[in-house]
């Protein structure tokens, strides 16, 4: 894999994804990690002591509905996590390092330029008194040493990069001049402009129609190949995962239920939960006389649990044990891990 | 620079499980218990209303009434002194040596009574106006009632209400059959001052409840237009009009003083906050402190109190500010 | 951008004819004979005659309208009745405005002196001791008449610590421009708290609003240190709603001086137009009240054309896709 046209860019760039491919090619490694909210009506439990792992040259997607602790995750990462929350342990490990040991200024230096991440609803998300060009190149300025001339040069290719048309004309645009895809393609290129290892998505085209999002994630495909980064993919579109993923993780209240290789998750589900989700979708061939199968219930506040399992309250399976112990992550098969009492009878 | 605790809020991210339900009314109180600030502003006018309505009751002295000085010292007596009459002038005497404590009670009332006149008179023309113009948007109604209404919120309020007392001319008229007394037309005058503001709140709520569904609905189950204006509409108005009113009212009682205390509002010996500060100006130099500071935190105390009143209203009723400036 | 500002220039047109049509109806709101009133003492068949004839107050009421308002345009504003008898009220009124603008520059800018630095600060360190503490400060700014804050300066300052210079009065530029300033301190001070707290209130809750958009978040996301996103997000974008507040200044500001001055004993506009009421000089007043409604559709248009210029949206329009 070939760092790109722009390996001269940051100057360990070539040296260091070199070494990334030959040795440990493990991005992040995440272990038990608990994040909390301390506010004034109670502890909120978002993230409720998950591990998972990125390769590189993978793309995980993290799947949950909205509450469910996807974004927290994310967020640990990337330490941008603060005042009333608080990552009480764990391990986030990048490249070998413990991010959590690092200061606020070190954090700020490994964010955007080696871990990216690019939020949710492109339209607010670009400051309306700056130009494009101008946000691109604050970004390059706090990472890079490059010199004015270069970093012009280097924001037209990037803006090329994620497919704006007439790139050299929309430096000088301001955001609102631009459609929520152009914007969502700014977003892409200030994320992409220090080369990061890590690339984080959370709910990228949810904002944005259907025949747009196809679009961004082929774009998106092609930087990773392109790049050999890894990607982390949060979303509640299960169609979305399908297409882009290839290792699934599905989240509930906080914890991880389910982690499988995606055409595993979809041919066979385990846990109870991603059972009713993919159930729950449409297909084309069904019947049209049967009721969408739904799961029954609502998802639980995250600051008051229940007790044991927290699906339990929901759970078609869920027997005494399920609402008193709860169940860990353990592996039922290379790559498959799942967080249930009764996935033994489960697997048929 | 120590980071600001402001990065992403819990809210952001883990919406709507977290907040408890409850019901509308209960959130409000709920909220604005919390803030201790609008608290304090509640019991500020609280307090002040008590002296309002009970100043006759309160006040230790009549407050018209002129005490002689003892022998070899002259009024303004200060704090704690006695008169020749053996009255104690808790606050002090004025220049004629009436107790300014008395005074200062009296003067809350007189203040109290123009500055709610005017609110009521100012809410009621605003409403109308701002209720018709939002019912009939569009209409030649709407853009000669906004446009009226923008004329008169190019006038400064102090300006305008002065003009018109100017015009008006000060102490009791007559126009034709009606004797109007000197605070009745202040409070008028002020009124009109005031009255645009409310029309534009008015307005723009009206505006926002008409895009509602039930207003449809209550169009299709047959009643006619003035009902449902009065009836399904104003009760969702209420709260940014409240919020309005109890801020306006800080200003009414600003300008209330300030006209007496150009000498253009209520007249002597009327007791008048007001007019006390102008009085006060002249024994400065004598020492007189107590003259100008007891009529003036009245007055601040009063404006300030229905400033954190609605302050805290505001607050209480849009959650999100709440969650900004909650102490 | 011309588009909007064309469009606003258009509404304020109309907005300064109806504002006219008030101020030129003030003399017949008035009760009593205004004539009568006018000439005082003197009233004889002959000077009345003059008077009204001199005033046009024999014409239809639509036409001393346009009679006034016509010379009103040309810059005549009458001739003073009362105060000054004979002289203009453009070259009474020419004089005096120089001190109450000097009055309102010096305290817009003892106004932003406090509020800048003290909303910036106070929206970064929100919700702790020093952000409280300036918030009820602010409260009580807000709150206090500028008569009676007026009146305590003097009392501290003046008789307290005897400054002499505290009690005011004038001293032209051209004697002495620290004489001048110096009295003017006060008078900027007692004028300019009240404003001063007022758009650091605007601002707090501005930057407060600023720092919890999208933007923000993803400039934290890219790496971006907290110095720059305060400066080029968070300041930047504050300070745009605070412009719109800033230009109705002056309607405060012009209102507040009237009583400013006559505690300091400034001979500006402000102390005219008592001096007219008492004096029922309606030329004097008519005049005073057109010029500060004109100033202020003025200085509102031209706050309209900074903002258009400030924000991006406006002066580029949406062009989308």
């Amino acid at each position: 894999m070939s760092p790109g046209s722009s390996a001269t860019l940051t100057k360990d760039a070539a040296a260091f994804r070199w070494e990334d491919m030959v040795g440990n090619s493990r991005l992040l490694d995440i272990r038990d990690l608990v994040t909390r909210f301390y506010t004034e009506d109670g502890v909120v439990r978002a993230v409720d002591g998950n591990s998972l792992h990125l390769d590189a040259g993978e793309t995980l997607g993290i799947v949950g509905e909205s509450g469910s602790g996807k974004t927290v995750t994310a967020l640990s990462i990337m330490g941008l996590i603060e005042n009333p929350g608080r990552i009480d342990s764990g391990s986030i490990l990048f490249r070998g390092e413990e991010l959590l040991d690092k200061t606020p200024q070190e954090m700020q230096e490994v964010r955007g330029r080696d871990i990216a991440m690019v939020f949710q609803d492109p339209m607010n998300s670009l400051n309306p008194t700056l130009t494009v060009g101008e946000q691109v190149d604050r970004v390059l300025r706090f990472h890079t040493s490059l010199a004015r001339e270069k970093r012009k040069r280097r924001i037209v290719e990037l803006l090329q990069q994620v497919e704006i048309p007439e790139p050299a004309k929309r430096v000088g645009n301001y955001p609102h001049q631009l459609s929520g895809g152009m914007r969502q393609r700014v977003l892409i290129a200030m994320a992409m402009s220090c080369n990061p290892t890590v690339l984080i998505l959370d709910e990228p085209t949810t904002a944005l129609d259907v025949t747009i999002e196809a679009q961004i994630f082929e774009l998106v495909d092609k930087l990773k190949t392109h790049f050999g980064m890894g990607i982390i993919l949060i979303t509640h579109d299960l169609a979305v995962v399908a297409n882009s993923a290839d290792r699934v993780v599905v989240m509930y209240a906080g914890r991880i239920v389910e982690e499988a290789p995606v055409i595993d998750l979809y041919e066979d589900p385990l846990h109870p939960y991603t059972r009713g989700l993919l159930n729950s979708i449409p297909q084309l061939d069904q019947e049209r006389q049967e009721r969408l199968p739904s799961i029954p219930g609502e998802v639980p506040e995250l600051i008051t649990l229940p007790e044991g399992c927290n699906f339990s309250p929901r759970c078609k399976y869920a027997v005494e044990k399920c609402m008193h112990d709860d169940p860990p992550l353990v592996s039922v098969a290379p790559g498959r891990k799942v967080a249930c009492w009764k996935v033994g009878e489960l697997i048929e | 620079m120590s980071t600001p605790d402001v990065a992403v809020h819990p809210s952001d991210v883990i919406t709507p499980t977290v907040k408890k339900h409850r019901g509308l009314l209960e959130e409000v109180w709920h909220n604005f218990r919390k803030n201790r600030l609008s608290l304090t502003g509640g019991v500020i006018v609280v307090m002040a209303i008590i002296i309002a309505v009970f100043a006759p009751l309160l006040a230790p002295y009549n407050p018209v009434e002129q005490f002689s000085a003892p022998l070899g010292q002259h009024h303004p007596l200060p704090p704690l002194s006695r008169s020749e009459e053996g009255t104690l002038f808790l606050l002090g005497s004025d220049k004629f040596g009436r107790d300014i404590l008395s005074r200062a009670f009296y003067g809350c009332r007189t203040l109290l009574q123009l500055a709610t006149g005017s609110i009521t008179i100012a809410f009621a023309l605003g409403v109308l106006m701002g209720g018709v113009a939002g019912y009939r948007k569009g209409s030649w109604v709407d853009e000669l009632i906004m446009r009226i209404v923008d004329i008169m919120l190019s006038f400064p309020s102090l300006v305008l209400a002065i003009a018109l007392v100017g015009a008006f001319g000060i102490g009791r008229t007559q126009i034709g059959p009606f004797s109007l007394s000197n605070m009745f037309k202040i409070a008028i005058v002020i009124a009109i001052t005031y009255s645009p503001a409310f029309a534009r709140v008015m307005r723009g709520v009206v505006l926002q409840e008409t895009a509602e569904d039930y207003v449809d609905a209550a169009k299709m189950s047959g009643g006619s237009g003035w009902q449902i204006l009065a009836g399904e509409i104003f009760v969702n108005t209420i709260p940014p009009l409240i919020v309005q009113a109890s801020l306006n009212m800080a200003t009414t009682v600003l300008t209330s003083a300030s006209l007496s205390f150009l000498g253009l509002g209520l007249q002597p010996p009327r007791p008048s906050l007001g007019i006390m500060l102008n009085e006060a100006r002249d024994y400065l130099f004598g020492g007189a402190w107590w003259y100008a500071l007891v009529p003036g935190t009245f007055i601040l105390l009063i404006i300030l109190g229905f400033n954190l009143l609605g302050d805290g209203l505001r607050d209480s009723l849009d959650p999100r500010q709440a969650r900004r400036t909650r102490l | 951008m011309g588009v909007y500002l064309f469009k606003r220039l258009m509404l304020a047109v109309p907005t300064l004819l109806g504002a006219s049509v008030i101020i030129f109806l003030l003399i017949h709101i008035a009760p009593g004979d205004p004539v009568r009133v006018m000439l005082g003492p003197m009233d004889d068949p002959a000077l009345r005659a003059k008077l009204v004839r001199q005033l046009g107050l024999d014409l239809p009421l639509h036409e001393q309208y346009l009679r006034w308002l016509g010379k009103a345009l040309q810059g005549d504003l009458g001739i003073s009745v009362t105060i000054q008898r004979g002289s203009p009220v453009l070259e009474l009124l020419t004089q005096r405005y120089a001190i109450t603008l000097e009055l309102a520059f010096l305290s817009i800018i003892v106004a932003l002196l406090i509020a800048v630095p003290a909303g910036i600060t106070s929206a970064l360190r929100q919700n702790r001791l020093s952000d409280h503490v300036s918030r009820i400060v602010a409260m009580v700014g807000v709150s206090v008449p500028n008569f009676f804050l007026g009146i305590m300066l003097i009392l501290i300052i003046g008789v307290f610590l005897h400054q002499a210079w505290a009690t005011g009065g004038f001293v032209p530029l051209k004697t002495s421009v620290r004489e001048n300033l110096i009295r003017m301190l006060l008078p900027a001070v007692a004028l300019g708290t009240a404003y001063s707290a007022l758009l650091m209130r605007m601002l707090r809750s501005s930057m407060l609003d600023v720092m919890s958009q999208d933007y923000v978040r993803t400039a934290r996301a890219m790496g971006i240190g907290w110095p720059s996103i305060i400066r080029q997000d968070v300041v930047k974008n504050a300070l745009i709603p605070v412009t719109t507040v800033f230009g109705n200044s002056i309607g405060y500001l012009l209102g507040g001086s009237i009583v400013t001055e006559t505690i300091f004993r400034l001979p500006g506009v402000g102390r005219l137009i008592i001096i007219g009421v008492d004096r029922r000089d309606y030329p004097v007043i008519q005049g005073i009240v057109l010029t500060i409604v004109l100033i202020r559709i003025v200085v509102n248009l031209s706050v309209d054309i900074l903002y258009s210029v400030i924000d991006p949206r406006i002066r580029y329009g949406a062009e989308g896709e």
